[in-house]
């Protein structure tokens, strides 16, 4: 008999343990939500007590991160009855893509999110997972310079909210080329004459990976032809895409690449630059607090990609492609609305956006930076003086085309691949 | 015997179910997956065979399926024998065996990242540990990781990584043969080449034979070291095809594309796994 009690407590413990482990997020959500109560006791306070997730980009090497803690720090300060778990995540490895998908198709979402708002949220909008922020209820849109329209979605409505614009360009060491005599590379002539003679000495003239070459391909597409060919579809097959590829192997062939760039990846190309191997490297806005760490900010210029033919230079790629999302099922939640409302307009309001876009020095979408020093002031200066500015390739084509250019580009530099090979097969992915 | 099949059934339930839950539930569901055209989460459209049309036809899975083999080749043959060697080397020695037997073991403790990570510092063209030591004699960088290299470049790390693992295993294995096998042969006059190809090898092949095993079946599954240390490059030379399913299914959101390459991997393993279990049949030596 004893024997008999004994299996049926192991099974019954075994049970227990089975349903705990594939409890849904429900569950657990709102057994944290009865923590959160319970936490006030008995006595009833005036608000109940509400927990929020936040999950953003603002984390790891993305000096931003700390910034944003204290911001939250503030808030849940001001608004004691309100918890907020930050649970961001870096969007080096793109893993983040994966997590905000699985968090929203396993009804796990975030209630309010930082994320993009690109061919990556489509899905999301589509499922109607996330709020049309222009006709919900007490949300706060004013103040918002352009970037604000450029979050419109195809259907007409705005989905998320901007924090800061971002642009592409080339960052030059300015020490490197007055030590070496070398003309700074304005033009495509001087860009080229850059290259050849940087490679005449022990300093790499261009720190790129050219497996990872998300800002490669995107500037050497924008030189071939353009703007107006930059933002040809991809359908279109257009042929400055194609003679922007081939353009990397010439100057791949000129010696402008650290000879294993096909194997180094990102970081390690940043490295070279940060380390004053390299003279020039093709970076977003962001890799600013990455160089007033290393100490060098003084020492670098920020100059639009030159272009070759069919355009104008001063072009460049940017844009606003990250923004504040709000889920519709925290929106929708008595409980929470007035919570999530309240925390969204706090992030989206000036001081808040202008606190953290002054962490990475990138343009605000609200108000503006005051006392930046000039290097930064003139990344500011080239976004307001191009004559035309538009998202990165990658943000509005089919994920696995883009792969196939990216990582086709090895291929082409060493000449198993063309550059018109390449686009077809990427176009026919897309298909 | 009633009893019996009570007691077989209880103790097999809780393994039968975790093992269902987290093993052949997410496997049917990769294998549904693998129908559809399909980003796993919001879009999804039944295409019936068409990922295993495009998987067949798909020039980078080739390349990463023969690369895939030719590493498993690699890991056999260096790994399980490289352990041998050294196992039979630690098991004649009467001094400092404890030492050898934590320094060969050691590198299975570190992490496979961390392993990745420290060849790639090891490899890099201009700052690498290697280059730098050429630099350092007066002679030129050497380029280490190419298209015709990458490959062999990533199988010596996979082969140090694991050489610990399979050491123990075969040492464990010599040390269990009984002493007086060795004290009759010597009798007889043997040699030191004699006694590890007519006593130590065949006394211990079942034991071998686990470890190939094992071998091929863990190489199939490498992912982190050629992630970390050439990305499956350059141009696709070192891709394998646990690369190749993390790019298709997690960098380029194709789910039931990289769904296809999971089932692949699969039945790949069992196979490779039944051949090597057919081929080494034998008689289980006792002693």
């Amino acid at each position: 008999m004893k024997k008999w009690n004994w299996i049926v407590m192991l099974t019954f413990s075994l049970v227990v343990l089975m349903l705990a482990a594939c409890g849904n997020s429900d569950a657990g959500s709102a057994s944290d939500n009865e923590n959160g109560s319970n936490n006030s006791g008995d006595e009833q306070t005036e608000q109940e007590n509400v927990n929020l997730r936040v999950v953003t980009t603002m984390a790891g090497t993305d000096p931003a991160g700390a910034v944003f803690q204290e911001v939250l720090d503030e808030f849940v300060e001001e608004h004691p009855h309100i918890s907020i778990e930050n649970d961001s995540q870096s969007a080096d490895a793109g893993t983040i893509r994966t997590k905000v998908n699985t968090d929203f198709s396993s009804d796990n979402e975030p209630d309010i999110m930082f994320y993009f708002n690109t061919v990556d949220a489509e899905g999301i909008i589509n499922e109607g997972k996330v709020v049309n922020l222009e006709e919900a209820e007490g949300i706060d849109l004013s103040g918002f310079n352009s970037m604000l329209e450029q979050q419109r979605h195809q259907d007409g409505n705005i989905y998320a909210a901007p924090q800061s614009g971002f642009y592409e360009a080339l960052f030059v060491n300015k020490k490197l080329f007055e030590e070496n005599d070398i003309e700074l590379p304005t033009t495509w002539e001087l860009y080229e004459k850059a290259i050849e003679e940087f490679a005449k000495t022990d300093i790499v003239p261009l720190a790129a990976s050219t497996e990872d070459s998300y800002y490669v391909v995107e500037h050497y597409l924008l030189a071939a032809g353009g703007m107006e060919n930059y933002n040809a579809e991809l359908a279109d097959k257009n042929e400055a895409w194609a003679e922007g590829l081939d353009l990397i192997k010439q100057h791949a062939d000129m010696g402008a690449f650290t000879p294993d760039a096909a194997t180094i990846d990102l970081a390690l190309a940043q490295e070279l630059f940060k380390q004053e191997q390299a003279a020039m490297i093709f970076e977003g806005s962001w890799l600013w607090g990455q160089l007033e760490e290393a100490g060098m900010g003084e020492d670098v210029l920020v100059l639009p990609m030159p272009i070759k033919e069919g355009g104008e230079t001063g072009e460049l790629v940017g844009g606003a492609s990250q923004g504040w999302f709000v889920s519709s099922k925290s929106y929708e939640d008595e409980s929470k609305k007035d919570a999530v409302v309240e925390l969204f307009n706090y992030l989206t309001s000036e001081d808040v956006i202008v606190q953290i876009a002054g962490a990475t020095g990138q343009p605000p979408a609200k108000g503006e930076l005051t006392d930046l020093p000039d290097y930064l002031k003139a990344g500011h200066d080239l976004v307001a003086d191009a004559p035309a500015v538009a998202l990165p390739i990658n943000d509005r084509i089919y994920p696995e085309s883009f792969t196939h250019i990216r990582t086709s580009v090895p291929a082409i530099v060493s000449g198993d691949k063309t550059g018109a090979e390449v686009i077809e097969m990427a176009a026919e992915m897309e298909e | 015997m009633k009893g019996d099949r009570i007691y077989i059934f209880l103790f097999l339930t809780p393994a039968f179910i975790i093992t269902g839950i987290f093993l052949y539930y997410p496997f049917i569901e990769n294998l549904l997956q693998s129908f559809y055209n399909t980003d796993g989460f919001f879009n999804s459209t039944f295409i019936g065979l068409d990922n295993y049309i495009r998987l067949w036809n798909d020039e980078i899975a080739r390349t990463a399926l023969f690369n895939s083999l030719e590493l498993i080749l690699y890991v056999t043959v260096f790994q399980v024998g490289i352990a041998l060697i050294l196992a039979i080397l630690v098991d004649s020695i009467t001094k400092g065996a404890a030492f050898y037997r934590t320094t060969f073991f050691f590198p299975i403790v570190i992490s496979g990242a961390a392993i990745g990570l420290l060849f790639t510092l090891i490899y890099n063209y201009r700052n690498g540990l290697l280059n730098e030591i050429l630099v350092s004699m007066g002679m030129e960088r050497v380029l280490w990781l190419t298209e015709q290299s990458s490959l062999y470049m990533v199988a010596i790390p996979t082969v140090w990584n694991y050489v610990g693992f399979y050491f123990v295993i075969l040492l464990t294995a010599i040390q269990k043969i009984p002493n007086d096998f060795y004290e009759a042969a010597k009798l007889e006059g043997i040699t030191g080449f004699q006694k590890m190809f007519r006593l130590t090898i065949p006394l211990i092949v079942t034991d071998l034979k686990t470890c190939m095993v094992l071998a091929i079946t863990g190489t199939l599954k490498i992912f982190e070291l050629v992630y970390i240390i050439t990305r499956g490059g350059p141009g696709n030379s070192s891709e394998v095809l646990g690369t190749y399913m993390y790019q298709k299914a997690f960098e380029d959101t194709a789910m039931g594309y990289g769904a296809t390459i999971a089932v692949l991997i699969v039945v790949l393993g069992l196979t490779l796994a039944f051949i090597t279990n057919k081929l080494l049949k034998r008689e289980e030596v006792t002693y």
